[in-house]
């Protein structure tokens, strides 16, 4: 009995100690586990792929330095996909620091990977403030809102904008978000009302807001998370940070069922003795 | 030792590893292999960790250090996307010709109501940036609700008419039928004209059910979300406790930790003496 009223009051900071050594280890010492992949992200895998060589994509960079570890893995997953691909892929944000965000993508990827030229393979556009109003205005009219990309290049020279005129010029629209504005606003504004066909990674606390669309038929697939990434990683063949830190994940997770389990026993038992 | 006290020490460790830093690379070390952002990260970083430890100066100044660096990089990201290039771009191409813009003067307007929302600063004249608001309001509410029209309430309604039989399908049959009933009990829970009783009750009560279910899954999702940024930034921590860094991180955790510990050291003393 005296166990359970000990880790009843057990200290929190004991607990957040243990947590941090649970996910400390494996990132030193991987163990490896498998990653089983979802049918959600493998309807994100199969729309990407059935996108023929030379098609636009726009991809829109919702996240910042705050949601990177979630993000990024899934952002350098879905830049290798469409450049193996051969897409053309146009950037841009909808947060101030999703230009940070895409400008890291970009140079890692299509530049330094991939070497692929600016503005004919890929563009980053950058951020413009607004929100959902700006997911109108590129609806109605993309180079009133967009006159330049992030390089003071003026967009009626960049060769990828050639035809490009509003959101509907393009085949397929990707929106990496990590909350207001993100995926929920580019259902609402641009996918549903201009039926183009749209997918997207979102951070694991926003997948409960966004599968009702993936189920709904309105979007295809979502990568929900670290997880999602993960899986997607292991859909292309390249094993990235997030397979790799999916080890510390799934031991936290299990450390946190455990918790939950004593916690709940503990409390039973304490209020047995007290009636 | 006093809260100022603690700033003060704070502050100290900061600028000796800046100072420590900038004569690494005055001696002809490069800023990459010292890492001098390694250095702030790993402080930074840590600086917010032990917060789980108790409230202390660390936390405070990189929590300040956050608030000031987030305000000022908001306020130059929104004035060189949007107020020089829309804005003045539009006005005054001829002056701002970077912006590619032909000159737009109906653009006077939001100029107008941008200094309006200003208006706020100066009590008596306050009430002008009322103006503004309900500009903004009416046209969120207006936006909004055309696109919650058509995606969530439409299409959703639509989607959750399914058949609750497909022959051959048992799996399909059930997930329909547990999706139409989830949906019409949670539904019932929030009808409140008229008393959870009887037949009413039990549906409701089933709601309450699918609805506890659905948070139990938004809590997983959000422990998954939290775990991976506490992920990411201990694989920084490991990245920046390299020879390359400078131990960086190593060093900080110690440096932190010996502070730390000497502060509660001290406070166990003041305390006995009281």
């Amino acid at each position: 009995m005296k166990f359970w009223e000990f880790i009843g009051s057990l200290d929190r900071r004991i607990i957040f100690l243990i947590i941090g050594l649970a996910v400390f280890i494996p990132l030193l010492a991987p163990l490896k586990l498998p990653v089983i992949t979802t049918p959600t992200t493998e309807d994100v895998y199969n729309a990407i792929d059935s996108l023929e060589a030379g098609s636009k994509v726009l991809v829109s960079f919702e996240y910042g330095p705050s949601t990177q570890p979630e993000i990024e893995p899934m952002a350098i997953a879905l830049a290798r996909h469409l450049f193996r691909k051969k897409c053309e892929v146009v950037g841009m944000a909808l947060w101030p620091d999703g230009q940070f965000m895409s400008t890291l993508v970009f140079d890692r990827i299509a530049d330094k990977e991939f070497g692929l030229t600016w503005g004919k393979e890929y563009v980053n556009l950058g951020f413009r403030p607004g929100g959902e109003a700006v997911i109108k205005g590129i609806a109605r009219e993309f180079r009133a809102n967009y006159t330049q990309d992030v390089r003071g290049n003026s967009v009626n020279d960049l060769p990828i904008m050639e035809g490009v005129y509003s959101v509907k010029d393009f085949d397929f629209i990707f929106s990496l978000s990590a909350g207001y504005p993100g995926t929920v606003e580019w259902v609402l504004y641009a996918a549903d009302p201009y039926k183009i066909p749209m997918s997207s990674g979102t951070t694991a606390i926003q997948v409960n807001e966004v599968i009702p669309y993936v189920k709904g038929g309105q979007i295809y697939g979502i990568l929900a998370g670290m997880s999602g990434a993960a899986e997607y990683e292991t859909l292309i063949a390249t094993p990235d940070d997030a397979t790799k830190f999916m080890d510390a994940q799934s031991i936290a997770h299990l450390l946190i069922v455990v918790f939950i389990v004593v916690g709940n026993i503990s409390y039973i038992v304490q209020r047995r003795k007290q009636n | 030792m006093s809260r100022d006290v603690w700033i003060l020490v704070s502050l100290g460790l900061v600028a000796a590893l800046t100072a420590v830093t900038i004569g690494f690379i005055s001696w002809g070390v490069s800023n990459h292999a010292i890492g001098f952002g390694f250095w702030i990260g790993s402080l930074l970083t840590l600086g917010i960790f032990s917060y789980l430890y108790k409230d202390n100066a660390f936390y405070k100044f990189s929590e300040h250090l956050f608030v000031g660096v987030s305000a000022s990089y908001w306020i130059a990201t929104y004035y060189w996307t949007q107020i020089d290039t829309n804005l003045w771009g539009r006005l005054f191409p001829a002056q701002f010709p970077h912006a590619g813009h032909q000159q737009n003067l109906f653009y006077v307007i939001p100029l107008i109501l941008g200094l309006f929302m200003l208006a706020r600063m100066i009590p008596s004249i306050g009430w002008i940036s009322r103006w503004s608001l309900a500009f903004i309001v009416g046209l969120y509410a207006g936006l909004r609700l055309y696109g919650f029209l058509q995606s969530n309430i439409m299409e959703q309604t639509r989607d959750s008419l399914r058949p609750l039989y497909i022959p051959g399908s048992f799996v399909d049959s059930l997930n329909n039928t547990l999706i139409v009933v989830g949906v019409i009990c949670a539904l019932l829970y929030f009808f409140f004209s008229r008393e959870h009783t009887g037949a009413f009750g039990v549906a409701s009560r089933v709601g309450i059910f699918f609805l506890m279910i659905s948070f139990g899954a938004s809590f997983g999702f959000a422990v998954m979300g939290r775990i991976s940024l506490l992920i990411g930034r201990f694989n920084y921590l490991i990245q920046a406790s390299d020879a390359s860094t400078g131990y960086a991180s190593a060093v900080v955790t110690a440096g932190m930790v010996l502070l730390l510990g000497i502060g509660a050291l001290r406070s166990r003393g003041d305390t006995q003496e009281a």
